[in-house]
């Protein structure tokens, strides 16, 4: 539950994936809350799953494209920590993944980085990273 | 049998690695390739000893077929007899080697063999890598025989057992080695290939083996087994289309006669497939989708030449550039094998069956998408020497 006050956000639970070298992709975890206050016995009960490394949007995005391809059931639980092989992905829906994300993305995935993902996040991240260089 | 080329299995850094056989081929996507290393299953560390170059192999999953399965077969054997046994040539009716090459016991042998040297002049290195690595996977027979006399329920128990099955197998034996030896001989003749390399990659994949994962089931060992000689077909019929254009004819009738023999064979072992799926569909499509995720690996995917750690990859690349074998002509084989096989069309399926027979259907399409992607981003690949043609390079 998020508590808001004028000047200052802080969170008392907050999932984040945090990896040493991305802090600095905090900036990326984008929030935004409008300016008035809340009145106090409406106060949204804000469930936060911060993805220090790529907006959450990508995430959902990654998530649906991975959803499809697998043919996996809206309800199932997919997030940013799902493990492609787990899922059921074969070499071969990985590559699938990854052309999907291109076309959604419009952008360029080279080989080498493609072999490299094996998460929900790990895809969400590289999709982040290249759009930012485009 | 001996089937070139990649059937994807590629290590090569720039290509998508689901490959099925390996090669070092931007153009060729590393997903057609069986990859020994990134199916999925889990690989086992070997270790280098002097007989065994460094390849890592799956771990050996043995005897998945259940055992009372094996009655099928033993059921089958007077069918094999009047209906696989009829696709084998007689030996007196049989081409030899001979008929192809310069005769020694001729006056004229000088003068022939010389001829065919001119000839060879004529053709590029890159033709020769392929051809040779060809060779050197016709001549890898024993593992083949092997191989076959691993499956349950079919194989050869005593070396000259009198089944059918056993039949088959060492009078197919027969028929293959021909192929091994005349393409040896040519190259030999040619001047155009160095023999020692030749032949220390050959012993090499002998003592290397094969891994097709077929794990003692006849029912994924001719699968396999179709699969193979179909694509050995294609690209033996290619390196004789592609010698005709170079201008030797011989060459062309060489590679285009081992071609025939592999259709015949390819007739036969669909026909055993084709039986299997009237008796057994449903485990017989499952095995049909279990080899096809396994992906189809080539039978010399573990070549080594002392020297390139990449040998097999740097090899299907070319094939695959000449067009003698393509991650294209693995998307028309599976094709032709779901139609043949007709697979869309069985009824009657489990649950797993079904997903299966889902699965195969809908690969062919999957891998010709992935192949047009690979060759939209294909990168111009480096030459790279090759000891087979006196360390001269070769353009991937």
């Amino acid at each position: 539950m998020a508590s808001l006050t004028a000047s200052s956000l802080s969170f008392s639970s907050v999932s984040c994936s945090f990896k040493p070298n991305q802090v600095s992709n905090l900036r990326k975890a984008s929030l935004s809350f409008s300016g008035k206050g809340f009145p106090s016995h409406r106060m949204p009960a804000l469930r936060f799953r911060v993805a220090c490394a790529a907006k959450p949007e990508t995430v959902n995005k990654v998530v649906e494209i991975v959803k499809k391809q697998l043919a996996l059931p809206e309800d199932r639980d997919v997030n940013g920590e799902s493990k492609f092989a787990t899922l059921g992905a074969d070499s071969l829906d990985t590559v699938e993944i990854v052309m999907g994300l291109e076309e959604e993305f419009g952008i360029s995935v080279e080989e080498e980085s493609a072999q490299s993902i094996t998460t929900v996040q790990e895809a969400a991240d590289m999709i982040e990273k290249l759009l930012e260089k485009k | 049998m001996a089937l070139k080329l990649n059937a994807i299995n590629f290590q090569s850094p720039k290509c998508p690695s689901f490959a099925l056989p390996p090669v070092a081929s931007v153009r060729s996507p590393k997903f057609f390739v069986a990859s020994t290393l990134r199916s999925g299953s889990k690989e086992v560390e070997t270790v280098k000893r002097p007989f065994n170059p460094p390849r890592e192999v799956h771990v050996q999953v043995t005897h998945s077929m259940p055992p009372q399965k094996i009655e099928i077969f033993k059921a089958l054997e007077d069918w094999a007899d009047n209906n696989i046994l009829v696709h084998l040539k007689p030996v007196e009716k049989c081409w030899q080697p001979q008929d192809f090459l310069p005769d020694p016991s001729s006056d004229g042998f000088d003068d022939q063999v010389k001829e065919l040297r001119e000839r060879a002049k004529e053709i590029p290195d890159d033709y020769f890598v392929v051809l040779v690595g060809d060779m050197i996977t016709e001549e890898a027979l024993p593992t083949y025989q092997t191989m076959l006399n691993t499956l349950d329920g079919v194989r050869d128990e005593t070396g000259a057992s009198p089944t059918s099955w056993a039949i088959w197998t060492r009078a197919w034996t027969a028929e293959e080695n021909r192929h091994g030896d005349l393409l040896n001989k040519y190259l030999y003749l040619s001047g155009r290939v160095d023999m020692r390399p030749n032949g220390k990659t050959f012993r090499y994949l002998i003592g290397s083996g094969m891994d097709p994962r077929t794990e003692n089931s006849p029912y994924l060992g001719f699968i396999y087994t179709s699969f193979q000689e179909r694509a050995t077909f294609i690209s033996h019929g290619n390196t004789a289309r592609l010698a005709r254009e170079h201008g030797d004819l011989k060459l062309a009738q060489i590679c285009g006669t081992i071609a025939a023999d592999e259709k015949r064979h390819e007739t036969a072992y669909t026909k055993i497939v084709e039986k299997l799926f009237e008796i057994d569909p449903n485990d017989t499509v499952l095995a049909f989708a279990d080899m096809m995720r396994k992906k189809i690996s080539m039978p010399a995917h573990l070549m080594y030449d002392g020297r390139d750690d990449n040998l097999f990859d740097h090899f299907s690349s070319v094939a695959q550039r000449l067009g003698v074998y393509t991650a294209k002509d693995y998307a028309d084989i599976l094709e032709h094998l779901v139609a043949r096989w007709k697979v869309a069309n069985l009824t009657g399926l489990s649950a797993d069956g079904q997903k299966a027979q889902d699965y195969v259907c809908g690969l062919p399409p999957r891998i010709r998408r992935l192949e047009e992607r690979a060759q939209g981003r294909a990168k111009q690949a480096p030459k790279i020497p090759f000891s087979w043609v006196h360390d001269r390079e070769v353009q991937l």
